[in-house]
């Protein structure tokens, strides 16, 4: 912890959007963080929490949308949503240029969320005070 | 300081991609952290039992892959002796050398990490 005060998180988010509770708890838990005065270093999705950089995601208009939330809070905050590209691939993520690459006709990655490595949990990891996971 | 990673496994093998994708992280994170332990608990030891045949039920055979920890000197990976006993699956039927724990050890174990990461 810094001389400040301020505490340093990383997030690693697993849970499916849709059908678990994880992300909207992840989003609630970096908005208390936040609203504190700490600091989230980043956030990387991994397993079914990787579903949730799904720009094709539309909820009930009584339901509440938690990647706009995501994309809305990174932006305000610029912390970065890293992706697993793997964990990505395998359930249908692909941003622009995965897709012209693997010959694919369309692309769903939303922004600001980033297709990134697993070394960049390790990053996040190595960086923050606490790492917490959902 | 390297800050001391602890990755739990405590899930059965293919019911989920859980443990493959577990597996991956850890063998990735090894790149960057020589301080990882690794543990298997509860369901979670069914990943080291040996003679998996995951093709028949088209899911992939990442036993080979526990190997490559001992390669990427991944060497603290531990199980819970408890969970063995309770599946009565024996230290021989295991894929790869590990050290067993009991409970409480586990949890010793636990508590000396900085950072946990459940699968």
């Amino acid at each position: 912890m810094s001389e400040s005060g301020v505490v340093k998180f990383s997030l690693l988010v697993t849970g499916n959007p849709a059908s678990s509770q994880n992300t909207a708890s992840a989003l609630q838990f970096c908005e208390a963080v936040l609203a504190a005065g700490h600091k989230i270093c980043g956030v990387f999705f991994y397993l079914d929490g990787v579903l949730t950089a799904n720009d094709l995601i539309n909820p009930a208009s009584d339901e509440v949308n938690i990647p706009d939330r995501w994309a809305a809070l990174a932006t305000q905050y610029k912390f970065a949503l890293e992706v697993c590209v793997s964990a990505s691939l395998r359930r249908g993520i692909v941003n622009e240029r995965e897709a012209a690459q693997l010959g694919l006709q369309h692309y769903n990655l939303k922004p600001p969320f980033l297709l990134s490595g697993l070394g960049q949990l390790a990053e996040l990891s190595a960086s923050c005070d606490r790492l917490i996971q959902f | 300081m390297e800050k001391k990673i602890g990755i739990i496994n405590r899930q059965a093998p293919h019911g989920s991609s859980t443990a493959r994708e577990a597996l991956d992280l850890t063998l990735a994170i090894s790149a960057f952290n020589e301080s990882l332990s690794v543990f298997f608990i509860g369901d979670g030891v069914y990943q080291l039992l040996a003679k998996h045949q995951a093709d028949l039920i088209l899911q992939k055979d990442f036993q080979p892959m526990l190997q490559m920890l001992e390669l990427y000197d991944v060497e603290n990976v531990y199980v819970c002796q408890q969970s063995l006993v309770e599946r009565n699956i024996s230290v021989d039927q295991l894929v790869i050398k590990t050290t067993l724990l009991n409970t409480e050890e586990i949890n010793e174990h636990l508590q000396l990490q900085h950072q946990l990461m459940s699968f």
